[in-house]
C-alpha cells in the first residue's frame, strides 16, 4: 500500500468520525436550545391560562390556531405531574388549507412531531388537566436543513482533501520515486552514478544525499576490490612466469627417472592450471570493468568455422560426430571475447563428452545454440557460478562465468538447458 | 646470434639466459632500466627482451630510444600486463612481438628465432637444416628436394622443434604452441602424441633421419645429428 493511499485512508477515516461526532453533538445542541424555546413559549401560554384562571375564577375559552391546541380535561386529585413531553401533533387543515395540500386529501389531519406540557390548575374544588400542544415542525425543519448542510460540507472537505492529496502529494513525492528508482537501477559495475533530486523538501533532500553517498561509497569499495584483485593477478604473474621457467630449465638437465618424471609432469599440470585460473581471473575483472570495448562488426559465421578448424584434431581424436548447421549472421561485438566465448563453448562441449559423442551447432539470425551429449542428466543449475564445475573437470570453473559476463556486455543471454539427451547452451542475441 | 635480456626478475632472467646460452648465442642481461640504457647504447644486438615494467624505468621509453636512433635490433617485449593497448603501443612503436607472463622458455626461443631469421635473412626466406629445407613464405618442406605434405598444425610444430633444436620441449608448452591460451585444453595430451607421431612418419618416409625424440615421458627433443 503506498503511503498516499494509507495516508488518504486514515485522513479520510478521521475526519468522517470527526464530522460524525460533531454533527452528533450539534444535532443535539441545536435541538436542545430549540425545545427549550418550545418550553419556554408553553410556559408562556400556561402563565397566560394561570392568570385567566386567577383573574376570572373559570377556564378560558378554547380557540384553535395553526400551531398550537390546548385542552382541558377534568381530573381526579393528585394524579396530574407538572410536566414537558414529547408528542405528535395533530394539524388540522381547513378547508384553505386543504386545497393548497390536496395530496393529503383521506385525512383532514395531519401529524406533525410536537412539543407538549401537561399541567394543572384547580377551580374551586375540580382539577383540571391543561394539555398545551404546539407544532415542532419548523424546529425539525431547522436541524435537518442543518444537517443536510453539515452533510454536504463534509463531503466537499474529504473530496477536496482526497484532490489535493492526489494533486499535491503526488508531485511533493515524486523526487522520493526518482530516488527509489535510481536505487533499483543501481549496479555496482556500471560506471552510472545516483544523480541527487531536484527537490526543495529537506527530508527528500537528506535522502537523496545519503543514497548518492551510500551509493558513492559501494562503488569505491568495489572499485578497491576488483582494484585489489586485478593487482593481486598481476603479481601473481611473475613468480609463476619463474616457476615455469625454471621447470623448463630443469627438463634441460638430463636423465629423470619414471618417478622423478611424474613429479615433474605434475608440475606442469598444476602451474598451467594455475596460470589459467590466474589469467581468467583477470579476464573476469576486465570484462567487468568494461575495459575491453572496442567492438566491431563480426561475421559469425566465419569465426566458428575458424573456431572449429582449431578444435578439429581434438574432435578427431575423441571421435566426436560434430555437426553444423551455420546461417550467416554479423554481430558488433568485441573480438577478442567473442573468441573466449565460443573458445569455452567450444572447448565444454568436448571435454564433458564421451568418446564417439556428438556434437551439434546451430546458428541462426536469432540465436547460437552449441548442443552436446555428455552425461545423461541435467547439470546443476548453478553451473554459471564461480568456482563451480564438477568433480572430475579439468577446467577452473570460471569458463562459464566468463562465457556469461561476455555475453551480459553485449546485451546477449546465455542459457542452459537440458534436451533428449543433449546438453544445450544457447546465446540469444 | 646476440641476445640482450632486460628483466629484473632475478629468476626469470638466469633461465632465460642459460636456455638461450650456446649454440654460437651470447647473452648480455641488464636488471634494471639504467644498466640496459648504457648497453643499447654500446652495442647493437640481434634481439633485446625487454620487460616493460622496469624498477627505475618503462621498457617502452628504451623501446622509443632505440627507434629514435633508428637501431635495428629486434625487439620482443615482455610484459605481466596482458592488455591489447600495451600490445598494440609496443607493436605501434615498433616492437617485432609481444609474450604475456608466463611464458614456456621454448616459446620465448621460437619468437626470438623467428624475430631474427626475419631481420637476418632478409629477402631469403629459406630455412635450411641438414637435409631438411623450408620455405617459410610458402610453407613448404622439402627433404632432398622431395615435398612433404604437413597439415598446418603440424608445419607450426616442426618449426617449433627446429627453433628448440637440442632442447626438452614440454607437452604443455606444445599444446599451448598449438591452440593458444585461449583453448584450455592442455591436459589432454593425447593428440600432441598423433601430431608428432605423424610428422616423424611422413620425414622418415622421404628419407629424412629421425630428429624428433620423446623425453622422459614429459616432451620431446628435436636433436640434431
Amino acid at each position: 500500500m503506498k503511503l498516499l493511499t494509507r495516508y488518504n485512508q486514515v485522513n479520510i477515516i478521521s475526519t468522517t468520525v470527526i464530522f460524525i461526532i460533531t454533527g452528533f453533538i450539534y444535532y443535539q445542541t441545536i435541538s436542545w436550545i430549540l425545545t427549550n424555546q418550545k418550553d419556554k413559549s408553553l410556559t408562556v401560554e400556561e402563565d397566560e391560562i394561570f392568570e385567566y384562571v386567577h383573574l376570572n375564577n373559570k377556564l378560558p375559552q378554547i380557540f384553535q390556531s395553526e400551531d398550537q391546541q390546548i385542552t382541558f380535561t377534568e381530573v381526579k386529585n393528585d394524579s396530574v405531574k407538572r410536566q414537558f413531553i414529547d408528542t405528535e401533533y395533530l394539524k388540522k387543515w381547513d378547508n384553505n388549507n386543504f386545497h393548497k395540500h390536496h395530496h393529503k386529501h383521506k385525512n383532514h389531519y395531519e401529524k406533525e412531531p410536537g412539543r407538549e406540557l401537561i399541567t394543572y390548575v384547580k377551580i374551586g374544588d375540580k382539577l383540571y388537566k391543561i394539555q398545551i400542544i404546539e407544532s415542532k415542525v419548523e424546529t425539525e425543519d431547522l436541524i435537518r436543513i442543518i444537517f443536510v448542510i453539515t452533510f454536504v460540507v463534509t463531503l466537499l472537505l474529504i473530496l477536496v482533501l482526497l484532490l489535493t492529496n492526489r494533486l499535491i502529494l503526488g508531485r511533493i513525492w515524486k523526487p522520493f520515486y526518482n530516488i527509489v528508482n535510481q536505487i533499483k537501477q543501481f549496479s555496482l559495475a556500471e560506471p552510472k552514478e545516483v544523480q541527487q533530486p531536484e527537490t526543495d523538501i529537506e527530508e527528500f533532500s537528506e535522502l537523496g544525499t545519503a543514497v548518492t553517498l551510500m551509493a558513492t561509497k559501494a562503488k569505491n569499495d568495489y572499485t578497491n576490490l576488483k582494484t585489489f584483485t586485478e593487482n593481486a593477478s598481476h603479481e601473481l604473474l611473475t613468480p609463476i612466469a619463474v616457476i615455469n621457467s625454471k621447470l623448463d630449465t630443469l627438463l634441460q638437465t638430463e636423465n629423470f627417472n619414471a618417478v622423478q618424471s611424474k613429479i615433474l609432469n605434475d608440475l606442469y599440470s598444476a602451474v598451467s592450471r594455475l596460470n589459467k585460473l590466474n589469467n581468467s581471473l583477470l579476464l573476469l575483472v576486465k570484462i567487468e570493468n568494461h575495459l575491453l570495448n572496442k567492438s566491431q562488426r563480426i561475421n559469425l559465421k566465419a569465426l566458428l568455422e575458424e573456431t572449429e578448424s582449431q578444435f578439429e584434431e581434438i574432435i578427431a581424436d575423441k571421435r566426436l560426430a560434430l555437426n553444423l548447421d551455420l546461417h550467416e549472421k554479423e554481430i558488433v561485438a568485441n573480438h577478442y571475447l567473442i573468441e573466449i566465448l565460443l573458445n569455452n563453448l567450444f572447448t565444454n562441449a568436448i571435454r564433458h563428452n564421451y568418446k564417439g559423442g556428438k556434437i551439434q551447432i546451430s546458428l541462426t539470425a536469432e540465436s547460437l545454440i552449441i548442443k552436446n551429449t555428455g552425461i545423461n542428466e541435467p547439470l546443476d543449475e548453478n553451473i554459471f557460478v564461480r568456482f563451480n564445475k564438477s568433480a572430475n573437470s579439468e577446467g577452473s570453473g570460471l569458463g562459464l562465468t566468463i562465457s556469461r559476463q561476455i555475453c551480459e556486455n553485449f546485451k546477449f543471454t546465455l542459457n542452459y538447458r537440458f534436451e533428449n539427451g543433449y546438453h544445450c547452451f544457447m546465446v540469444n542475441f | 646470434m646476440k641476445i640482450l635480456i632486460v628483466e629484473d626478475e632475478t629468476g626469470l632472467r638466469e633461465s632465460i639466459e642459460e636456455y638461450f646460452t650456446g649454440e654460437g648465442n651470447i647473452c648480455e642481461t641488464a636488471k634494471n632500466y639504467t644498466k640496459a640504457l648504457s648497453k643499447i647504447n654500446l652495442y647493437r644486438y640481434d634481439c633485446i627482451l625487454l620487460d616493460i615494467n622496469l624498477p627505475d624505468g618503462n621498457g617502452i621509453e628504451l623501446l622509443k630510444k632505440l627507434k629514435d636512433n633508428n637501431h635495428s635490433d629486434g625487439v620482443l617485449i615482455i610484459s605481466a600486463r596482458n592488455s591489447l593497448d600495451d600490445r598494440l603501443d609496443g607493436l605501434n612503436l615498433g616492437a617485432d612481438d609481444y609474450l604475456v607472463k608466463p611464458f614456456h622458455l621454448s616459446e620465448l626461443k621460437a619468437r626470438v628465432t623467428a624475430i631474427i631469421r626475419r631481420k637476418s635473412f632478409n629477402g631469403s626466406n629459406i630455412l635450411v637444416l641438414n637435409e631438411i629445407t623450408i620455405d617459410l613464405l610458402a610453407k613448404e618442406v622439402k627433404v632432398a628436394n622431395t615435398a612433404v605434405k604437413f597439415t598446418r598444425k603440424e608445419y607450426a610444430l616442426l618449426l617449433y622443434f627446429i627453433a628448440n633444436k637440442g632442447k626438452v620441449v614440454s607437452k604443455n608448452a606444445i599444446a599451448e604452441h598449438l591452440w593458444g591460451d585461449g583453448i584450455d585444453m592442455a591436459n589432454n595430451f593425447d593428440f600432441i602424441y598423433s601430431h608428432i607421431k605423424n610428422i616423424r612418419k611422413k620425414l622418415i618416409e622421404v628419407g629424412c633421419a629421425d630428429y624428433i625424440q620423446a623425453a622422459y615421458g614429459m616432451g620431446y627433443k628435436f636433436i640434431e645429428e
